[in-house]
């Protein structure tokens, strides 16, 4: 096996946005846009690695590429292990009861019958949902459903775990036992990539950071430094004035748009049937 | 085009457990959902019927068709079309009712369209376990021409799947694709000799066209051979033709459904 679980060699992921309805723009091209832009970078096995980035800078973009969910459309990558995205309240179905759905969710993502005997138990006990287990899930509050579906998604085992915004529902003491969890199986040796807004959360629990902004990788380093330079960053662009921002983020999007992109006639008819 | 095909029939194939999971535990929470929950798999046929059984068989008054009572005939073939044209019009909703899972998770698109038709085979065994009842009490008995229903309902499952493959993928294409095929449920309804027997038309003129085009029609296959297993006991090789043709069609409606999910298979998630 070799020595890095993900390799990123120039990844830039392309997404088509709608031809504007303005009025004054008459061009008949759906534009493209890059949601990820010339990505490079490798995580070795058993690292945890925090992705940091405002709203809209392409993280979800790169969970989904990471998750081996979305394609990517230039450029290379290598992920070596099995890979999941933890991803919490998808899969659960309201009207069956917490246990039914244990089953459920463990059919989505594809366990055996066998498998799925064999982490009820344990599920069971991490979500502590109690009497709770035999009702509906669409009588759950917020957070039970979410440490149901949490604790479905950690026991599928995987080699890659990516964690996107999961801790930020649910209570204070559940973040802490998840955050415990994941730091068992940090010490298992898998490979964490953990997806957060919450800074404290990431100088605590990741040995490495990146940030990306606008598509781009703007620093991949040492968990510390990258921290420091996202917080002075998101305090600078706070202070600036709103029109200041609007210009900074238009600036920032223009920059995203591909200029003159080779379009195939397939693509060309896909285009126009979407719109 | 082998490629793709081995690729659907491999994902469909190693999947089987969690088609049979995600179908059943869809049925459960369907039937939560009304208080009647399994009831309402029957009422609801059950009052069409009792509709086209009021228009037909009442007031236009059929009597018998082709020696038959009409109520025994139209009800025969009408059970398959209760499992096929459900099967249709959520086949095409197959994928994009379960955006919210195939964008967060790895998961098998292809064995989607499955899944439906896996679930509406249970309202069908349903259905059928009425319909025998019924025949039974209307005084036919059984023969070992209903094992041929077994060869029908295969045929009717493989053609439904292969239809559904190409609406669900065209319907992620152009959300109208579902909108259209609504709208023409019911014209298929009527176009298919369901409720009316193909004999009404005469064999000459344009109307041994029409008779033509009827019989090429793949639901019309399914319909008389399950018409044949009840009551007219015929064999499976009776309609050598149409059998040949309906092999070939659903066999391009296969191909045709697994390119389109083999060409867009990592495509989907950018089309919501």
């Amino acid at each position: 096996m070799e020595n890095y679980a993900i390799k990123f060699e120039h990844v830039s992921k392309i997404y088509k946005l709608n031809k504007k309805k303005d009025g004054k723009t008459k061009s008949n091209i759906t534009q493209r846009f890059y949601a990820l832009k010339d990505i490079s970078f490798t995580i070795p096995h058993g690292e945890v690695v925090g992705i940091l980035g405002t709203n809209g800078s392409g993280k979800s973009t790169l969970s989904l590429i990471l998750a081996g969910i979305s394609q990517i459309d230039e450029g290379e990558m290598t992920i070596n292990g099995e890979q999941a995205l933890v991803a919490i309240n998808t899969g659960l179905n309201p009207q069956l009861t917490g246990l039914e759905n244990i089953n459920v969710k463990g059919a989505l993502l594809g366990l055996n019958k066998k498998r799925i005997q064999e982490i009820t138990d344990g599920v069971i006990e991490f979500a502590e949902l109690g009497d709770f287990l035999y009702q509906p899930v669409k009588k759950y509050s917020s957070g039970m459903k979410s440490r149901l579906g949490f604790s479905i998604s950690l026991y599928l085992n995987p080699d890659i775990i990516i964690v996107d915004e999961a801790l930020s529902v649910g209570d204070k003491g559940f973040a802490q036992k998840c955050l415990d969890k994941m730091n068992e199986l940090k010490d298992e040796g898998k490979t964490i990539i953990f997806i957060s807004h919450s800074l404290p959360q990431v100088r605590g629990f990741c040995q490495k950071a990146m940030w990306i902004e606008g598509g781009e990788l703007r620093r991949y380093g040492d968990v510390d430094e990258v921290c420091d330079e996202y917080a002075e960053y998101v305090d600078f662009y706070n202070s600036l004035k709103k029109k200041e921002k609007k210009k900074y983020n238009d600036e920032k999007f223009a920059k995203r748009i591909l200029e003159n992109p080779e379009i195939s006639t397939w693509e060309r008819i896909l285009d126009k049937l979407k719109r | 085009m082998f490629k793709s095909i081995k690729y659907v029939l491999q994902e469909n194939f190693n999947n089987v457990y969690r088609i049979y999971c995600i179908s059943k535990y869809e049925l459960l929470s369907d039937m939560r959902d009304s208080r009647l929950g399994v009831f309402w798999n029957f009422a609801n046929p059950a009052i069409q019927i009792m509709t086209y059984y009021f228009v037909f068989g009442l007031i236009l008054s059929r009597g018998n068709v082709e020696g038959v009572p009409y109520i025994q005939w139209m009800l025969s073939g009408m059970v398959i079309w209760f499992f096929i044209s459900p099967c249709i019009t959520n086949g095409a909703n197959a994928i994009f009712s379960k955006t919210k899972v195939i964008t967060k998770m790895k998961f098998p698109v292809s064995i989607l369209p499955a899944t439906v038709v896996m679930k509406e085979l249970f309202n069908h065994f349903c259905l059928m376990i009425l319909l025998v009842l019924f025949l039974l009490f209307q005084g036919i008995r059984p023969s070992l021409y209903w094992f041929e229903l077994i060869y029908y309902l295969f045929a009717a499952i493989v053609f439904a799947i292969s239809l559904s493959m190409i609406t669900s993928v065209l319907n992620m294409l152009m959300r109208d694709t579902r909108k259209l095929i609504l709208a023409c449920m019911r014209l298929l309804l009527y176009l298919t000799p369901i409720l009316w027997s193909i004999d009404r038309l005469e064999k000459t003129g344009w109307q041994l066209m029409v008779r033509y085009v009827m019989k090429a029609n793949p639901i019309y296959y399914i319909v008389c051979g399950y018409r044949d297993c009840f009551i007219f006991h015929r064999g499976i090789l009776y309609y050598g033709k149409q059998m040949i043709f309906f092999w070939i069609f659903t066999f391009i409606l296969f191909v045709i459904g697994c390119t389109l999910m083999y060409k867009f298979k990592h495509k989907f998630i950018d089309m919501i």
